[in-house]
């Protein structure tokens, strides 16, 4: 056994591992409605990640993510009366819209993609301080629940945060195995050159790689928007660092090309576990930022391919 | 003073020099002329220290000295002037001579400028180049740089006691005719501090320079001619040698191709300076070979017939219909398959599997409204695994994981299962062994008997002979010779090389 | 002597890409000074109040220059730092940690160890600089022996920085109140700050690294050529791990100079100079590819985002369009900067 042949299971293996850990710690962690509640809390930080996963997956990624969510926070919050349950097309299309652009600028103006999204991020900070005015703005408790109420219901005693969040990951995952659009992500991932040189519009896969990115991001800052029920440029923050640990410790190398969706599944779930296990040992709140950044170290060294960046690490 | 006696160096697979002897004496010019792939840059690897011989020694003046790396090569007075421009453009010019060795300069953590101006104006004066040494690397020209590194290279020197040794590689390709004058005159000047091995493609410069000319072919020297005997025509006939294996190329295969059925036109076609004016017809069933030197402007014919670049002047014709946008989607569309010479990079996606390769450029024949039939793919795989005899345990496996001969199969089976009636083959059997070569040579002969045409790169002039229908010569970019190539009566190596350098 | 040397350069245009690289920054720079003062002009020229363009500016004074020179300071420093990274081709994006440790780590030893410039005290400031550059030392380690690229593992590194600051602080903020520390901000020599004038002390000691020492003149190999600096036998690693501890020495003196300037240290010190500093440098026109700019780019880099947001509210503009302003201005400033003949391709 090396590690190459075990790589690819890693994710699990350490997920399996930390759930032991934690549970032999505090039993109590096994307790079915603990548990949910656990995964529900992590639902649009999940989102999230799933949209960073297609811009990792193309070898490139998205710093704007945790901004995009902070506008949509804001847009929903200031549009909630006037369109109702429409802002939530509102909210993805803006996603999507910031996601192209960043994309645009990273494949035909040559920008590498962490600059073009920090900067968009940037773009979009700026706007969500506009139409929030720079103020906390908090939702309309009527209109609320009459659009947005049955977002955090429940059916079944299943909440549907948690459905939502399967649904997407449904969709996600369809979109990277089934469909032509996720064949060529592959590619340009895997092998951008051989990519180019079997006729693939390499370009226009890049960028609705990171308009998916952007769109996802916009749905998590719309349920979060809904959670705490307002919004505020700053809402979001934080959100991003998890964002990119819950992708990479999933699987998906920073080089791309491998893993995906499902890793990122994995890898929220992670997240979710070292979340929980700081609180059982009580490892103050302020500290989590330090862990997952040490995280985060490991779990790229672990899986990026260095073959892939040609002897040269910049 | 300089020599080596009876050195070997294998790599897996091939015996790239066999026993050579050469020998480099005090204040000579000693030319060094092969194909492509007859060792001459593996001895020059050898000779500055970037690789180590497996098997004979290396003295100067007589005693025995092994070197691990060109730095210690360096140590004993050898120094090489690269082909490739190896000056770092945006620092100044006596940064780059005194890259590495900038100790000699700092005094308490400071390096005195002025000082190191004095020893660079020092070296530049060696080759007579009369440039302020502050000036930034970017502003010279070719011709100057080419001056640079020659400079750089004379630091040794200083640096060592002893004779030097300079390898000069292919050092006239990006001048001109009279800066390659200029070069030549100071090189004969520095034969009295340096003795020079030149290795170039001009055959003519070569033997204007040399004092002593070392032939090689297959990784052995076969012969060593001195100046005043040296003749052009021996010296080809000498490099090239061995006659071509009618069997090996499937010669008795090659049916003629239909004249009737044009493919492919070129008209005028230039693309910047990498070439110009070319013009040539494909027809069904035709393999056409461009045959050249390295850097003389094929490949990107290819990828300009393929749409990923796009020509400056003259006008490409596909199937009757004038090409208006290049782009390899367009190519693809039009039924070109391009098979390019960086297998692992640009052929397959490593990673991927074999079905997914195989479609990758024909996704849209295998989806509906962007959504994949994955059972059809399999069953195109599982067709094409067969046909061509793919060594896989099944179409799941990884691509990357797969032998070259088998990779290259992958490739092929990518544009022939998509249709694709033009081919181009860039280098389709490099670094495949024999068996695997066959294969390919006999998908080639099928292909053109199915009526694709086929445009290709090949590896060695023997190959181009043997497999082609028509043999375009191109020489830095322009068009030399047309070769008919009807089995029974090809032209020969000797035919080819002497249009070719 | 021969020929060679009187042939022309390969490229004799007088609008060539590097000229404009070159001059744009300051273009820039220059004309956001005029313009400024134009609207407050045209504001009151609408009014009806008189008001001669330049003279009568409140953009265009003494007062507003030291306004925008404090602002600036800090950020100069950080942005210095990180220049030697991206002339090096690479980037440092840890420097909200950096600069975060460092200031807590500063405030917390100059209050225990007698609170004030006139005692031992004093000791906290060069301990600040170690912090920053032993930050810089493991930053630089995790990038060149787990070969992670660069700005990947900055960034961790100052997620790892700012969590290590929240952990020592608690959310808390520590006053620096020492006047003679504050003097910094307090003093003023010829109208300016004195921190002002410490800012340029150490803008031309980065210069002088830049110019006349190995290290700095490696940078500029390592950028622009990497493996021909490694073929003629640069250690290429140990440039970069020590890039990177400089990087956070620099980083530790804009801490200082933050501190400084508010008399508070928190985790907060460090936020937002991030994006200011990346800007601040590619705006002056250091290339994000490596190899070309230096520092005085950054100084112009530097007054072109502080003009900006200084400007914006001295004519009144709401603050949160420089964010944006600024997002724009990176990516301009960065295709203007590529060379795309020499780019395949970018993810």
């Amino acid at each position: 056994m090396n590690l190459e042949t075990i790589r690819p299971h890693l994710p699990w293996i350490t997920l399996l591992g930390l759930v032991v850990i934690v549970g032999l710690i505090n039993p109590s962690f096994f307790n079915p409605s603990g548990l949910l509640s656990l995964a529900t809390d992590v639902a649009p930080l999940f989102i999230m990640a799933l949209g960073m996963t297609f811009a990792i997956y193309i070898g490139g990624i998205d710093l704007s993510a945790q901004q995009v969510a902070n506008l949509i926070t804001v847009l929903a919050t200031v549009y909630l009366a006037q369109f109702g349950i429409g802002v939530a097309l509102l909210c993805v299309l803006a996603g999507f819209l910031i996601g192209a652009i960043s994309g645009f600028v990273t494949t035909r103006l040559y920008v590498p993609s962490f600059v073009s999204t920090l900067a968009m991020g940037f773009v979009a900070l700026s706007a969500a301080k506009y139409f929030s005015g720079e103020r906390a703005l908090s939702m309309d408790a009527t209109a609320r629940n009459e659009s947005f109420g049955w977002m955090f219901a429940s059916t079944a005693g299943i909440p549907h945060p948690l459905i939502i969040a399967g649904v997407l990951l449904a969709i996600a995952w369809f979109l990277q195995t089934r469909t032509t659009f996720g064949r060529a992500l592959k590619a340009v991932g895997a092998g951008e050159l051989a990519a180019v040189a079997s006729g693939l519009n390499v370009d226009r896969v890049k960028i609705l790689a990171f308009a998916l990115s952007g769109t996802f991001a916009a749905i998590a800052g719309l349920m979060f928007s809904v959670k705490l029920s307002g919004g505020d440029a700053n809402l979001a923050n934080g959100f991003l660092l998890l964002a990119i640990v819950a992708v990479l410790v999933g699987g998906t190398p920073l080089t791309g090309g491998v893993g995906g969706v499902l890793n990122t599944a994995i890898g929220t779930l992670i997240v979710m576990v070292i979340r929980a296990a700081m609180v059982y040992l009580e490892v103050d709140a302020t500290q989590q930022q330090m862990v997952f950044g040490v995280v985060l170290i490991i779990a790229i060294a672990l899986t990026i391919d260095r073959s892939k960046l040609r002897g040269v690490v910049k | 003073m300089y020599e080596l006696k009876q050195v070997d160096k294998h790599f897996p697979g091939v015996h790239a020099l066999k026993a050579v002897d050469f020998e480099v004496k005090r204040g000579e010019i000693v030319g060094l002329v092969g194909e492509n792939g007859a060792g001459k840059s593996t001895l020059m690897k050898v000779i500055y220290g970037a690789y180590q011989p497996d098997g004979g020694n290396i003295t100067i003046d007589g005693t025995t000295v092994r070197f691990q790396n060109p730095r210690q090569a360096m140590d004993h007075g050898i120094g090489m002037v690269f082909q490739e421009q190896s000056l770092i453009t945006n620092l100044t010019v006596m940064e780059n001579i005194f890259l590495g060795f900038e100790q000699q300069f700092v005094s308490y953590g400071v390096i005195d400028w002025k000082s190191m101006a004095d020893a660079a104006r020092h070296q530049l004066a060696k080759v007579k180049l009369d440039i302020d040494p502050a000036t930034i690397t970017s502003k010279l020209s070719f011709a100057q740089r080419q001056l640079v590194e020659l400079a750089k290279v004379l630091t040794l020197e200083e640096r060592v006691d002893g004779d030097l040794v300079i390898l000069l590689d292919e050092p006239t390709s990006v001048l001109a005719k009279e800066e390659v004058e200029l070069l030549f005159k100071l090189v004969r000047d520095l034969t009295k501090r340096a003795s020079f091995i030149f290795v170039s493609h001009r055959m003519d410069e070569v033997l204007e320079l040399s004092d002593r000319i070392y032939v090689m072919k297959d990784g052995e020297v076969v012969d060593v001619v001195g100046h005043d005997e040296a003749d052009v025509d021996a010296i080809q006939h000498k490099m090239v040698g061995r006659e071509v294996d009618k069997e090996y190329y499937r010669e008795q295969k090659q049916q003629a191709y239909d004249a009737e059925s044009v493919l492919l036109q070129f008209d005028d076609v230039s693309n910047g300076s990498r070439f110009k004016n070319i013009s040539f017809s494909l027809h069904a069933g035709e393999v056409l070979c461009l045959v050249g030197t390295e850097g003389s402007g094929r490949e990107a014919i290819l990828r300009t017939i393929y749409g990923l670049e796009t020509p400056s002047a003259g006008k490409v014709t596909i199937k009757g219909e004038q090409i208006a946008q290049f782009t390899a989607r367009g190519g693809v569309e039009r039924g070109v398959g391009y098979v390019p010479r960086e297998r692992k990079v640009e052929g397959i996606v490593g990673g991927m599997n074999v079905y997914e390769n195989m479609t990758l450029s024909q996704m849209e024949n295998y989806a509906s409204n962007g959504v994949l039939r994955t059972g059809e793919e399999k069953k195109l795989a599982k067709n094409w695994i067969e046909r061509l005899g793919i060594k896989t345990p099944s179409e799941y496996k990884d691509c990357g994981g797969l032998s070259g001969g088998n990779q290259q199969k992958v490739v092929l089976a990518k544009w022939r299962s998509g249709g694709s009636d033009i081919i181009l083959l860039d280098h389709p059997t490099r670094g495949l062994d024999i068996g695997a070569k066959e294969d390919v040579y006999e998908m080639v002969r099928e292909m053109s008997d199915a009526g694709i045409g086929i445009i290709l790169i090949a590896d060695t002039l023997e190959e181009a002979i043997g497999l082609s229908h028509t043999i375009i010569v191109i020489k830095d970019g322009e068009f030399q010779k047309r070769f008919d190539g009807r089995p029974g009566d090809k032209p020969s190596l000797y035919d080819l090389v002497h249009h070719m350098i | 002597m021969t020929d060679i040397a009187i042939q022309s350069p390969p490229m004799e245009r007088f609008l060539t890409r590097e000229r404009i690289i070159k001059w744009a920054p300051l273009l820039v720079l220059a004309v956001l000074m005029l313009l400024f003062p134009f609207f407050e002009w045209l504001e009151d020229f609408r009014e009806g109040k008189d008001h001669i363009y330049l003279v009568d500016s409140r953009f265009f004074s003494i007062r507003n220059a030291a306004r925008i020179f404090v602002a600036a300071s800090p950020a100069l420093m950080v942005a210095v730092g990180v220049t030697f990274i991206i002339i090096m081709g690479s980037i440092d994006l840890s420097m909200e940690g950096t600069v975060s440790v460092c200031a807590v780590i500063f405030a917390f030893a100059f209050l225990a160890w007698g609170g004030t410039i006139a005692s031992f005290g004093i000791l906290a400031i060069p301990l600040a600089m170690l912090v920053g550059a032993v930050m810089g030392f493991i930053n630089g380690l995790v990038h060149v022996r787990l070969k992670i690229p660069s700005f990947m593992a900055s960034l961790a590194m100052g997620f790892v920085g700012t969590g290590f600051a929240l952990l020592l602080t608690g959310g808390d903020r520590i006053r620096v109140e020492d006047e003679l520390f504050r003097s910094l901000l307090t003093e003023r020599i010829f109208n300016f700050p004195i921190m002002c004038y410490v800012a340029l002390a150490f803008l031309l000691i980065a210069w002088f690294i830049q110019s006349r020492t190995t290290l700095g003149r490696n940078f500029y190999a390592v950028g622009g050529g990497e493996e021909l600096a490694h073929a003629s036998g640069l250690n290429v690693e140990r440039v970069r791990v020590l890039g990177f501890m400089l990087a956070g020495i620099f980083f530790a003196v804009g801490a200082l100079l933050a501190v400084g300037r508010i008399g508070i240290a928190e985790t907060a010190t460090g936020n937002n100079f991030m994006f200011i500093s990346i800007t601040a440098v590619v705006v002056g026109g250091t290339a994000l590819w490596g190899g070309i700019g230096g520092v005085w780019n950054t100084l112009v880099g530097v007054l072109v985002v502080n003009v900006i947001n200084n400007g914006m509210v001295v004519i009144g503009l709401p603050g949160y369009v420089q964010d944006g302003v600024l997002g724009l201005l990176v990516i301009i400033a960065v295709v203007l900067s590529t060379d795309r003949k020499s780019v395949s391709f970018v993810k």
